[in-house]
Order: C-alpha cells, then structure tokens, then sequence
C-alpha cells in the first residue's frame, strides 16, 4: 500500500500551447468538485496564483521552444515525482513541430519578413519568441511518465490517469489506432464514403469523436508506434490525394514524429 | 406449427407495435449506406428488401450492419461487476447480468450462424454468464437472402446461406410484397398465435418460389470445396501467401471488431474517485491483429510479425475453433471484414490463395 497516495500534491504548468488542454481539464465539472476533494491542487495558474516548491504529479502543457522553457522544464521534473505530458504538444510537439521543417531564419522570413532576419542577426535586444532553433517535445528534454494525448486532452483518459495514481496502480494507455474506436462505436469506415482519414496510423484512445462528428481524423494524438506509413501513404494516393497534400495532411500533427525517410515527397 | 403469409407492410407494422413494449432490435440506418442492429420504437422506420428487389448494395442486409448482431448479445464497454472493500478488508463483487427480454428481428443467415457459433462457444469450457444471460432472453426472427449483398459476400461457399438454427421465427421473402412467416420454436410458435395472420396454404410452394427465385452462384465461390478449403489453410503454417497479405495492413483490429465470430475482449478496472477500494470492471472488444495483442509481462510478444497474426485470425476461423465445435467454418461469409479493410485484404482471397499455392504444390 506503500504507493498509495494520501492528498497528493497536483500542479500544472504551461510551455508553448493553446492552454486548450488545462481547460478541457477545468471542463471536468461534474467530478472536478469530488477529485478536489482528494488532491491539493498547489500550482495552477488557469485557476489560481499560488506556488508550490514540490509536488507528487506535474501536468505540463505546451511544447519546449526556448532553452529557457527547457530549464523551467527540468526544475519542473526536479520538484514533482511524477511527470505527465498533458496533450498533443507536450507530448509531440503538434502543429507547432511543422516549424521543424524548415530553419529558424526561413521561418523568420516567411512569417514576419525579411526585416525581421536582419533584425535577430544585427540587434542583440532582439530575439523573440519563435526565433528558436527546434520545437521540441516534453520527452526531448527530461524523463516523462505519463502521456496524455490529444488536442485537446480526453478527460476521461485523463481522469483514468489521476484515479489510477490515486489508487497506487499504473494507469495504461493502449496503443491501438483510431480504427478501434470507431469499430467499436460501431461506426462505419470513413474510406467508404470518399473520404480519407489518418486513423489507421494514429493513437486510439479518443473515442473517435471527430469521426463521430461527422468529419475525418487529423492525427492530433500522435503516430501509433510502428504505424504502417508507407501503406497508408499509398492507400492516400490511391485514393487520389497528391504527394503534397499527403504531405500537408500527415505535417499538420504529425510533425514532430514524422521523419524525412517517411515523407519522401517532401519539398 | 402453423405457418403464415402475410404482406411484408403488415408484418413491419406488426414489429412496430411489438415494439411499444418489448425491446426490439431491427436494423436502422445511421447514415445513406450504414445500419445498425438498434432498439427500436414503434415509430421507427422499419423496412426489409422486396422479392424482385435484385439491386447489387441493400440496406437492411447483414453486412450493411457494421456491428453484427451477435454484439447485441455482448456489448462493447459492458460493465461486468461493481467491487467493493468491506470493514474486514475482503473485496466485494456483485455481477450485473442482463436478464431482460429482447428480440433480434431481421437477422440474416450469416449471422444466424454466427450466433449459433458464439453460443456453442460460450457455453463451452468456462461458460460466459454475461452473454448467455442475453442469450437466453432473446429471441431472434431471421430472414433468408434470395440475393447476395453485394461483391464480396460468399456465404453460400462458407456454409451460412441455408442456415436456419438459432431462428426463433424465419421469414422468407415472397411476391406481391409479401413474407412467409414461419415458427421455428415454441417460443417462435406462440409469439406468432396471437398476430393474427392469415395462414398459408401451400407452404412448400412458397418455399419452392423462393428457391427458384435465389440467386445462383450466391456470392463468391471457392475453387474447392469448403471441407477441403479448411484442409489446405490448416495445412499452409509455412506458407508465404501470409506475408503477400500482410505488407498492406495497418494492424487496426477492424476485420476482428466487425467480425461476427470474434469474441476475444480485454477487461478494466476503473476506480470510484471518492472510495479507491471500489469500483467498476467493463470489458470491451479486442482484436488479435493488433499489434500488442499477444504481449505478455516481460514484452515478449507471441505474434511480433503482422503475418503472424493475420495467419492466427484465419486459421482460428478455419481451423482452430473449427477443431473445437464441430468442424463448422466460424466464417460464415458474412464479407465484413473485406468491406470495412482500407486496404482491401480479404479473408476469401487469402483462403484462394492458399488454395491455389496448394494445388501447386501437388
């Protein structure tokens, strides 16, 4: 019983994101009162100002940019027991990693013009906040415990995650593709409409809600391990998708996991 | 028993009001080209293909319904127990069995099959009470198919298409939008006596027309015979036909989640925020095309090669279950797993291939 916890000590902290994920978080209003109820929330500031020196379960948010974030990352994981990259960002950079395409000065230039080239490279009060070199995942920098994908977060894999700790067992997250979620929701491929999707090659574990939204999916939770790529990129082009808007599909998510080798059509 | 022919609208009518106050499950469209065996109302929108109806894709056929009905016998996400801790520290469970009458109406030979299998299957060795609970409480009224559903079916080759067992009440299609009703059990018999429909006269005739009328070839055929098709896949352990049908895939589970034969689920414990000691176990579907289907402690992984694996889904539907119950190909040709697989891979060409790497080798 000895890793049971007793109110553990839960913060949250923001890197390069949308906050998205803290917020779907706050949206677990029904049992949001109870799990308070168990857990000391020291850090949050969606919620509240205070600060805490340690904490048993840091949730983190956002994707690293700046060497700066990465220090605040590693006094994060120095200060909490456990570690839990919270949504797509933290977890694979999302559609911030679609940056790590090109280089800092070519993004520089096609966002806010050549000016601002010049500017970094001759004014050294000048450096801001995307002239970084590499968007970088949770994992890139320190050990993480726990994933929680998604864009935003599905609170019920997040409220698996936090009653699994509390109760001292290991929370466990399937790595199974999207197509599970739709069999099982009984939903019929969206293939078979003319549509095409990215499930086959994509983290399960959202319930299919975007399929069962009526639209398709995107890959906001990630590339399964050992996706099938080149299939699935055949099967796109089969289907009458161009190699760029392959390309555009899988880099809109996808980014920070798909490799040069896997995107040969690549411009 | 007495048998009945009686105009299809009348009929459809007939289930509407059983409806009002039995739990009826009739496919229902979900979008232009999906239905789903769902509960209906007796406003729903009930309809069944005509005699003449000879058009290649139907609603209202098996394979339109993604989730076979035998998932109605065994629902994704079923809660199987509530536990809880008492004072003395002992762990509590109460089971939660389902023990409400249901009617499965509109189900097809395919699936009659299916069904007959998965209970067979589930009373044998340790009995799943959670399944036959609702297996027992059901009662099915089945419909016969004088026309393939579409491209890829083969139920005639895999043995389903004269299947009655499992059937409660059968339904055969006639002319001049009428159905041939007829009682296959007591139970059937006296759910039928108090309908008020109007006899048959000449059963036979009825029968004899809709034979006539039933397409043939019905679906895809074997190039063998189907004893000697589960000869040569339970022989092929070696073979590379495996490997041709396994670079394209993705592992997605789909052929096994949509496949009336598959049964293999994978259970979870979620806790009670306010009281850790208790909680709910649910189960829900898993497939053995996944990738860490067969991962044990220690990640060791029983089936690591996608060829592997899909060479386990076909020889548990041709020969291992088979082995077990009877020597019943546990694939009824329902085509589902075709029709719902991205990438095109087909249980039926794999058997022909099989096949034909068979004849080969002789």
């Amino acid at each position: 019983m000895k890793n049971v916890l007793l109110r553990p000590r839960i913060s949250f902290f923001d890197m390069a994101g949308c906050e998205g994920c803290q917020l779907a978080i706050l949206d677990c209003e029904d049992i949001f009162l109870e799990l308070v109820d168990l857990v000391e929330i020291v850090e949050f500031r969606e919620a509240m100002s205070e600060t805490a020196p340690r904490f048993d379960i840091a949730f983190v948010e956002g994707s690293i940019h700046r060497e700066i974030d990465a220090d605040r990352l590693r006094d994060i994981r120095a200060r909490s027991r456990w570690l839990v990259a919270l949504g797509g960002c933290a977890c694979h950079g999302n559609v911030q990693a679609r940056a790590n395409g090109w280089s800092p000065a070519e993004n520089l230039q096609r966002v806010h013009g050549l000016d601002t080239v010049h500017r970094v490279q001759t004014d050294n009060r000048y450096w801001p906040l995307w002239a970084h070199t590499r968007v970088r995942a949770l994992h890139e920098v320190v050990k993480v415990d726990y994933l929680l994908r998604g864009c935003p977060v599905d609170r019920d894999e997040f409220l698996h995650l936090v009653k699994r700790l509390l109760a001292g067992s290991r929370p466990g997250f399937a790595a199974q593709p999207v197509c599970v979620e739709c069999r099982r929701h009984g939903h019929e491929c969206v293939f078979l409409h003319g549509e095409t999707c990215l499930g086959q090659v994509t983290w399960g574990g959202c319930g299919a809600v975007c399929i069962a939204g009526g639209y398709r999916c995107d890959g906001c939770r990630g590339l399964l391990p050992n996706a099938n790529l080149a299939s699935h990129r055949q099967l796109l082009r089969e289907r009458g998708l161009d190699p760029k808007t392959i390309d555009q599909r899988y880099r809109l998510f996808l980014s920070g996991e798909i490799t040069a080798q896997d995107a040969p059509d690549e411009q | 028993m007495a048998v009945y022919l009686v105009e299809r609208s009348v009929f459809l009518e007939w289930i509407g009001m059983l409806a009002r106050h039995e739990r009826v499950y009739f496919p229902q469209p979900v979008s232009e080209s999906s239905f789903r065996f769902n509960r209906v109302g007796s406003r729903s929108l009930l309809a069944l293909e005509d005699f003449d109806d000879s058009s290649r894709v139907k609603p209202f056929r098996a394979s339109a319904c993604v989730p076979p009905p035998v998932r109605s016998l065994a629902p994704d996400n079923e809660l199987l127990f509530t536990f809880r801790r008492d004072k003395a520290g002992d762990c509590l469970l109460a089971p939660v069995l389902d023990n409400s009458r249901r009617i499965l109406a509109g189900v097809r030979p395919c699936d009659l099959k299916a069904i007959a299998l998965m209970d067979r299957f589930q009373r044998a060795g340790i009995p799943d009470p959670y399944y036959l609970a609702r297996r027992d409480h059901t009662l099915i009224i089945g419909h016969d198919c004088l026309q393939p559903c579409d491209e890829y079916c083969f139920c005639e080759a895999a043995g389903s298409l004269a299947w009655r067992e499992g059937a409660d009440i059968f339904l055969t299609p006639q002319p001049q939008a009428r159905l041939l009703v007829e009682p296959l059990t007591d139970q059937g018999a006296v759910l039928l006596a108090d309908a008020g429909f109007p006899i048959c006269e000449d059963v036979k005739g009825c029968r004899a027309r809709a034979a006539a009328r039933r397409a043939t070839p019905f679906g895809r055929r074997f190039a063998a015979p189907l004893a000697q098709v589960m000869q040569v896949v339970a022989g092929s352990w070696d073979s590379a036909v495996w490997e041709q049908h396994a670079d394209r895939c993705f592992s997605c589970g789909t052929c096994n989640l949509v496949c009336p034969t598959c049964s293999c689920f994978d259970v979870r414990d979620d806790f009670n925020v306010e009281d850790p000691g208790s909680g709910r176990r649910t189960r829900r579907r898993d497939a053995c095309m996944l990738e860490d289907f067969a991962e044990v402690a220690g990640g060791h992984n029983f089936r690591k090669s996608t060829a592997a694996r899909q060479r386990h889904r076909v020889m548990r539907k041709f020969v291992y279950l088979p082995d077990r119950f009877g020597g019943t190909a546990f694939c009824v040709g329902c085509g589902r797993c075709r029709r719902q697989c991205t990438v095109a891979i087909d249980i039926f060409d794999i058997a022909t291939d099989l096949l034909a790497g068979a004849g080969e080798g002789t």
